[in-house]
């Protein structure tokens, strides 16, 4: 199989007032299927255009992006939207729901954009919801859900094309600390769902919660180190589960 | 298909988000649609209540007279053309083989009175019972006078529909006495109810007595037509013919010109198309100008929807939609925006024709009509819709997100 994302001599160049801004300056990244993924980088660092690059929104200027097998350097707009939709589940710091539409609709609208049948769509986007543990609140508008809440909707709506990979920038950059936790809690379980979650965050106490941490200064990654390894995890959540 | 049904909900969901906003900017099309509607209805009312009053000129009719209708000539000279004679129509039918009746016709205007009643302004025509072929009209009650009656010069007349209703309110006025000035004539008919010609003057607000009475009572010289009924199938040959003997019978020399017409219909057909020309040139600038208006205005706002809608759209392509989609739902509303404003319109139209049918003359909106003018909104929906639509599908997923 092959390798879920492989980054090569990836650059991403800016011109800016007649001066190039190297956003990203030669990255060369592997990530397999299942990994749990944190980017972190102060900012200026390139972390964004990173992520912008991973979720397929920009184009490199230079060197090659690959999706599982797929190469999305050559891509043009229409495909690049397809594989976004197919293959890409966004989290938003700011939660990014359509303000007029329902949580159920909101999470409804990336099958829409995949052309799914509207009976098939409902039941997918009620799947969703349920594994966020939303399912009383589908009929609600997003100004009538919690922080916490309207950010398990988004989590929903990236979930529901069952997606390759989960790429969440600063999830919970706008929530409060509780509301943070059981997010984080949401992500965790994905993981061991089978899910491959990449976290884009400046905070260390959540880039913690991913098995492996990319740290990225002017556009290289600086550092690339597993966080601990998945014997002393287990023990952990064993010991959590008891306490 | 299901994007389809889907960009047509968020389009619909959008535009009823911004129901005030809609109406105000569809003005522009609602009045252009309103201007080509209610212009439609105007000239379809008028061409029926025209091709109505041209059933009082019969097509197969000639109507000789002094000038020309709508004629160019100057005055001084028509002045000065001798008077048309009674004796022509006798030498007409003899020389034309076309000519299946005539009738002198002279006319003037007088007070009819009966008792303490009395119709004023009444068109009082002389002329031969033949008139009764050649004006195309039929007698309600009572007979028009007789070949005998006209020769002899009886005191006889046949009264409009509409002298009679004044003279005579609940009784029937046949052989009954009515006076012109100090002349007393007998009812001898009553003419069917005909309407009014173009609009203009009563065909029920008339008189008519024997040729020969009017020139002993009234005027033996003066304005005199010839009307003239000929065969249906050779209209143009037997006007040419009457033409020629009309030259003969005036002793004209070949290089003289006319010094009388032969009118037809056709003079006020082109009269009217002319006037018609006029009209629907009018309502059809009056109509685009305010359709590109109307697209102006819908263009900005969709602009301004854009706008406004940066970080939606934003959302929108980071979770899938192409740039065709986004194009799509935009170019939706603006047609849905357009085509509610031309539905509007229309029944704004409806309204405006329905008063015209009741207060000025029979008309109806035609259903053609209403169809053009939802295809002419949706065009213009499509057309203001284009810009501010591929602006919003070419927008940068990655700019558009941070937008706030």
């Amino acid at each position: 199989m092959a390798d879920l994302i492989k980054l090569s001599g990836l650059q991403r160049y800016y011109e800016v007032g007649g001066e190039t801004v190297k956003a990203l300056d030669g990255v060369d990244l592997i990530i397999n299927h299942n990994e749990y993924i944190s980017i972190m980088g102060p900012s200026g660092s390139g972390k964004s255009t990173m992520m912008n690059m991973i979720g397929c929104l920009d184009s490199p200027t230079n060197g090659t992006y690959e999706f599982e097998g797929e190469k999305v350097h050559e891509m043009d707009d229409n495909q690049l939207a397809s594989i976004r939709n197919r293959k890409i589940g966004f989290v938003f710091q700011t939660f990014n729901l359509l303000p007029k539409l329902t949580a159920l609709r909101n999470v409804e609208l990336p099958l829409i954009y995949a052309n799914i049948p509207k009976d098939e769509r409902l039941e997918l986007a009620e799947i969703a919801m349920e594994k966020v543990s939303l399912t009383d609140r589908m009929h609600h508008k997003p100004n009538e859900l919690s922080g916490g809440q309207r950010q398990r909707v988004a989590i929903a709506r990236a979930l529901v094309t069952n997606p390759s990979i989960i790429l969440a920038d600063e999830p919970t950059g706008n929530l409060d600390s509780k509301s943070g936790v059981e997010i984080m809690d949401v992500f965790d379980e994905l993981h061991r769902e089978g899910n491959t979650i990449i976290l884009v965050t400046h905070e260390a106490y959540i880039a913690k919660h991913a098995y492996r941490t990319i740290h990225i200064l002017d556009g290289r990654i600086e550092k690339d180190a597993q966080n601990k390894t998945t014997k002393q995890r287990k023990i952990q959540s064993k010991k959590k589960a008891t306490a | 298909m299901f994007a389809y049904v889907e960009s047509l909900r968020m389009a619909l969901s959008a535009i009823w988000d911004n129901k005030l906003r809609a109406v105000l900017t569809t003005l522009g099309i609602i009045i252009g649609i309103l201007a080509v509607t209610l212009m439609g209805t105007l000239i379809s009312g008028l061409d029926r209540s025209f091709e109505n009053s041209m059933s009082f000129l019969g097509r197969d009719v000639l109507y000789i007279a002094k000038h020309e209708w709508f004629g160019q000539e100057e005055w001084w000279e028509i002045r000065n053309r001798p008077d048309l004679k009674v004796d022509y129509i006798e030498k007409l039918k003899n020389q034309s083989k076309y000519v299946i009746a005539a009738a002198p016709v002279a006319m003037r205007s007088v007070n009819i009175t009966r008792k303490d009643e009395m119709a004023m302004g009444i068109n009082l025509a002389g002329t031969t019972p033949e008139f009764a072929q050649t004006a195309f009209m039929n007698i309600e009650s009572g007979r028009f006078y007789t070949e005998g009656e006209e020769r002899s010069g009886a005191r006889v007349i046949a009264i409009g529909y509409d002298v009679a209703n004044v003279l005579f309110e609940n009784e029937n006025p046949i052989g009954k006495k009515v006076k012109i000035g100090n002349y007393v004539f007998r009812v001898v008919g009553v003419t069917e109810k005909q309407g009014k010609f173009l609009g203009l003057f009563s065909m029920d607000n008339r008189a008519i007595i024997p040729l020969g009475t009017y020139q002993r009572l009234f005027a033996r010289r003066g304005w005199m037509r010839l009307d003239v009924k000929v065969d249906d199938k050779h209209i143009d040959e037997a006007k040419d013919e009457i033409i020629a003997i009309m030259r003969r019978l005036r002793g004209l020399h070949p290089e003289e010109k006319n010094d009388f017409a032969v009118n037809q219909q056709d003079a006020f057909r082109q009269q009217y198309q002319t006037m018609k020309i006029a009209i629907g040139g009018t309502g059809l600038f009056i109509t685009v100008l305010s359709l590109v208006v109307g697209g102006v205005g819908i263009m900005n706002i969709m602009f301004v929807s854009v706008k406004e809608r940066t970080k939606e759209i934003g959302v929108r392509k980071a979770i899938g939609a192409t740039q065709g989609s986004i194009m799509r739902q935009f170019l939706l509303e603006a047609l849905l925006i357009c085509l509610f404003g031309g539905c509007i319109g229309i029944i704004l139209a409806l309204g405006g024709s329905f008063l015209i049918d009741k207060f000025v003359f029979p008309s109806t909106m035609p259903v053609s009509l209403a169809f053009i003018s939802l295809i002419l909104s949706s065009f213009v929906g499509v057309v203001a819709g284009l810009a501010p639509s591929y602006k919003a599908a070419r927008l940068d997923p990655i700019e558009a997100l941070r937008y706030e």
